[in-house]
Parts: C-alpha cells; structure tokens; sequence
C-alpha cells in the first residue's frame, strides 16, 4: 500500500471512531462541553487555514490561474452569497464564473 | 411510517441539496484525477471518509507526497467537526441501539437537513426519514466523484482549474455563513492569521500543526473572555 493509501484506510478509521464517540456522548455530554468546543474549534481553523492556502498560494493546475482571477472569483462569490440570502448553487456559479472571465480577459 | 419517511427524506436530499453538494463531489473528482490518484481512491474516500473538508485535505497531504500520518491527522482536524455533530444529532436519532445505523452518514448536509427537519417529525419516522435522506445525497456523492474523475482528463486546462477552484469556494461560504455562530468567528480568523504558519512551515505537518495552534488559541480566547 502506498502513503496515500495508508492515510485513506487512518483517515476513515478515525472518522468513524469521531462520529461513533459523538453517538455515544450524545445525551451525556452537551454540545457546548469544553472538549466539543475544543473539537469544533480546532476543525474550523484547519479549514480556513485550508482554504486561505487554496486561494492564496494553491499548488498544481489551480496555481496556473492568476490571483486577480482567483481572488474575483472569491469576490464574486461572496458578493452573490450576500445578495442571493446564502443560495449556494448560484453563488458558487457566480464565483467560477467570475473566475473564467478574469482569467479570459487577464490571458 | 418508516418507508413513506425514508421516500420522503430522500425526495428532499435530491433536490437543493444534490447539486450544491454534487458540484462539489464533481471537483473532488477532478482533483483526485489531476493528483494521479485511482478512481477506487475517489470512491473509497467519498464512500467512507464522506466529509468533503478532510477528503480535500488528505488529498492535498497525501498527493503532494506527503507521509500517511500527517495526512491523517490533518485530515482528522478538517473532520473533527464530526465529534460535535453526532453529539447534537444523537438525542433525534433514536435510541441508543438503532441510531448507529446513522453512524457512517454523519456529513454537513445530512446533519444540517437532520438538525433542521428531524424535531418536527414524530419520533418514529426520525431515524428512518435521515436514513433515505442520507443514502439518497451518499449515492449522489459517489456518482458524481465518479463523473468527475472520469470527465477530468477530457476537459480544457481552464475549465480544469475552474472547478479546482469550486471547493475552497464552497467551504469559503460556508464558513462565512457559520461565522455568526458562538465560537465559529474567532475559530475562523485564527485559521486564517494561522494559514502564514502553515506556509512558513510547509509539508506535510504545516496545516495540522496550524489548525491545531489556531483552532486551540480560539477556544481559549472563547473561554478567557
């Protein structure tokens, strides 16, 4: 088995024992303990630390796309997210839209 | 009761819910495709990690050529929303012994449908009602990583990057939209200020560590304040 293997098989492990520990703390521990707190906070942060890393500095075939593009696409988005009260699907239609165009433009 | 609830949460996980969650299965695809990864890879890890924050990370660990244990554990932290999640959903699941059925299908979109829909149905049609919506949006999940992965080498390089872009996009609005929620804002600005650390460090251990420094300076400033 290769190194991504090994992750996929730890990762799936470890995120039915997450979701299987919540089954069972679930009606003994309130949603608000410290250690769910803790959890949700430290998910949060990696995922935006994620994603500012995939806008500001994305490696592979996302990396070719100049920043202006990307970060119209981000704008685009948002703007539509705002606009439309949080509709998803066209938001996101917005972004990429926004991104290609840039992009087109810039060349 | 059961089967008339299972139609009906599967009616409701095809609809909205299948193509925003789709598109994003759709690009997971295609980035799985881009990395050189198997399409058994892409359907292994939409099947059973089936959490699209820790897919995207263990992906970018572990097709960067990264080792399997900080793959892992960065990929555990984008999931760790997990824990606190089957906590909530639990007590509308039932009782203890049927509501493990529920175990694998604990994701963002069925928990955010469940959360919202399940305390307005009677207690029996609960679990089944998560269940058809579950398998319904899991399904949608599979076929799509698969139609991604499978379309990727035939599209432009353009269109390509586009839907690479999709799923920071996607997660990006997301968190805007939580960002109200108690603890989600700091927990999200500390992400952010905390993605240069991840940079500086690089490799395989720089977002796990950033997450966790981030994410732990968060709770705490929650709980000094």
């Amino acid at each position: 088995m290769s190194q991504a293997d090994w992750a996929l098989a730890l990762t799936i492990g470890i995120g039915l024992a997450l979701r299987g520990l919540g089954l069972l703390l679930g009606g003994a521990l309130r949603p608000d303990h410290p250690a769910i707190a803790w959890a949700s906070a430290v998910s949060v942060a990696t995922l935006a630390a994620f994603v500012t890393l995939a806008i500001a500095v994305p490696s592979g075939l996302l990396a070719t796309v100049p920043l202006p593009a990307r970060l119209a696409g981000l704008a685009a988005g948002g703007l539509a997210f705002w606009l439309l009260r949080g509709r998803l699907l066209p938001a996101m239609a917005a972004g990429l839209a926004a991104l290609l165009l840039v992009r087109l433009i810039a060349g | 009761m059961s089967a008339g609830a299972a139609r009906q949460g599967a009616a409701q996980a095809l609809g909205a819910p299948a193509l925003a969650m789709g598109a994003t299965f759709l690009a997971f695809g295609a980035a799985v495709a881009e990395a050189g990864l198997s399409l058994g890879w892409a359907l292994i890890c939409t099947g059973a990690v089936y959490g699209m924050a820790g897919q995207l990370v263990l992906l970018q660990v572990a097709a960067g050529g990264g080792a399997a244990l900080p793959a892992t554990i960065a990929a555990t932290a984008a999931n760790a929303r997990f824990l606190p999640m089957a906590v909530a959903i639990a007590p509308l699941l039932g009782r203890a012994g049927r509501r493990w059925w529920a175990l694998p299908f604990i994701a963002i979109t069925p928990w955010a449908a469940g959360m919202r829909v399940l305390p307005t149905l009677p207690e029996p049609a609960r679990l089944p009602w998560f269940l058809g919506f579950a398998l319904a949006s899991w399904y949608v999940a599979l076929l799509t990583t698969a139609a991604g992965h499978l379309a990727a080498p035939h599209l432009p390089a353009e269109l390509r990057a586009a839907l690479l872009f999709a799923n920071p996009l996607y997660f990006c609005l997301l968190l805007a939209a939580d960002a109200r929620r108690p603890g989600v804002g700091p927990a999200l600005l500390a992400g952010v200020l905390a993605a240069p650390l991840a940079y500086g460090l690089g490799g395989a251990w720089g977002l796990p560590l950033a997450g966790l420094v981030g994410g732990t300076l968060a709770f705490l400033w929650g709980r000094w304040r």
